[in-house]
């Protein structure tokens, strides 16, 4: 083969680098600056029921039979078509957990998928839901996890190719994602109890990452929202949250309140497997009301 | 050869009877769904139970001992029948049941434990917890070792 002439090699070069600083821009992180934060006091307990709505102790919580396991200081690997994701450390230790994070830290982590050091995480650590978050409610969830006791636990590094490119890949991502509008609550319009539980399904709750398939993009497919699909986990799949009442899934919001709260423990028999039984111990320990509207939302979704 | 009508019924009588023995024996050999039907079997006994548990029936320690009893029986009928590579298929049984042998087998021994505790109850202050600890049990084993439906 001819060599390419000198030129037609530098306008390769040329392509080569324009296309490497498009990329490395397009894929930079984007952080609130801590001004941004609004000054806000602190609800723990408030942050507590935001802890169990987005059951952040499902994934978060360290493997059977490791120390102080009541504590969010890790959690089992996360398996995915791309890699094996180890939940982080969210209890207050300074080198291992959020010790050293601040409001800012905290908010970027949770409404754009940023580390302090503005790395890009992965959406199996699911924001695109949180970036619906209200952020006083956010603030409160950052009070609740630094009240608890601290623990060293450091998490393993993520078993993904390529991982630094990867991220910065997810930046791209990111783009595409974002544009599509996170879920409007403040439009939601059908009283107290359904509004509330329209936040909490689908900012902390988070439940359209496993029960809203995803487009090939692995952006959420609107028009299939809730509609159910293949479990991530790569086995079965994720039941629909649509006509829970009508296909006679359960017989009232009542009902479907009852099985969030017990589970099986009163014959629930479809609400554990798949991950559902540790979501399910996660919303038992919300209060009744915040239960009640979260099924009160559910089966208003035909 | 004449067909005759009898001849006729005797053949289609036949081979709806071997079809059936070779139904019935292709079921008895098969473990995952032996256990399956013997699971069919507790959930339909729990019933009961849960209507006590949600006030839709009176406590009655007849109807607990009866159903909590054949729950029993039939987890301890069902903890039998998952031999190695009887997963696959239909069946929602995770690779965690032979990969964690131990682990499974402890989740068993809980449910049959706690059906038998649950047998034993004869005062409704005690149901409850009876019940919760049952039903948890259930959980436990099905949070770690089923797959979710296919």
């Amino acid at each position: 083969m001819r060599l390419p002439s000198r030129r037609t090699a530098a306008a390769i070069a040329c392509v080569l680098v324009v296309a490497a600083v498009a990329f490395l821009r397009l894929s930079q992180a984007d952080p609130l600056p801590a001004s941004a934060i609004p000054a806000h006091a602190a609800d723990r307990a408030n942050g507590e029921v935001l802890f169990h709505a987005g059951s952040c102790f499902a994934c978060h919580k360290p493997p059977d039979g490791a120390a102080r396991a009541s504590l969010p200081s890790g959690g089992s690997p996360f398996k995915t078509p791309i890699g094996v994701f180890y939940p982080q450390n969210l209890t207050p230790d300074a080198e291992t957990g959020l010790g050293r994070w601040s409001e800012a830290d905290f908010v970027n982590a949770m409404t754009r998928g940023l580390s302090p050091d503005g790395r890009h995480y992965f959406p199996a650590f699911p924001y695109m839901a949180y970036r619906a978050m209200k952020v006083p409610d956010i603030l409160d969830l950052r009070a609740y996890l630094a009240s608890l006791p601290a623990v060293t636990a450091p998490a393993p590094r993520h078993r993904v190719p390529l991982l630094g490119l990867a991220r910065r890949g997810v930046g791209l991502w990111k783009r595409l994602a974002f544009a599509q509008a996170p879920f409007a609550f403040a439009s939601a319009s059908g009283g107290g109890s359904w509004t509330r539980g329209a936040y909490l399904v689908n900012a902390p709750g988070h439940c359209g990452e496993c029960h809203t398939p995803k487009n090939l993009l692995m952006i959420e497919s609107l028009d299939r929202y809730m509609a159910g699909g293949p479990h991530p986990g790569g086995e079965g799949k994720v039941p629909s949250l649509r006509g829970l009442v009508e296909r006679k899934k359960y017989k009232d919001a009542a009902d479907l309140a009852l099985a969030l709260q017990n589970g099986e423990e009163l014959g629930y028999k479809d609400i554990s497997s798949g991950g559902m039984g540790a979501i399910q111990s996660n919303l038992a320990q919300l209060p009744e009301a915040d239960v009640r509207a979260i099924a009160d939302y559910l089966v208003s979704l035909k | 050869m004449r067909l005759t009508k009898r001849t006729l019924a005797f053949a289609a009588g036949m081979s709806i009877g071997l079809a059936g023995a070779w139904g019935a024996g292709l079921a008895a050999e098969n473990p995952a769904h032996q256990r399956h039907e013997a699971m069919e079997t507790v959930q339909e006994s729990f019933k009961p139970l849960r209507a006590i548990a949600v006030k839709e029936a009176p406590f009655d320690a007849a109807v607990v001992k009866k159903n909590a009893t054949t729950i029993q029986d039939k987890l301890k009928e069902a903890h039998g029948l998952f031999p190695e590579g009887s997963d696959g298929g239909d069946s929602r049984a995770k690779k965690e049941i032979w990969t964690d042998r131990a682990g499974f087998d402890q989740a068993m021994k809980d449910a049959i434990a706690a059906a038998g505790a649950m047998a034993a109850v004869t005062d409704e202050a005690a149901y409850g917890n009876a019940l919760k600890t049952l039903g948890g049990s259930c959980k436990n084993c099905h949070d770690k070792y089923r797959l979710p439906k296919q």
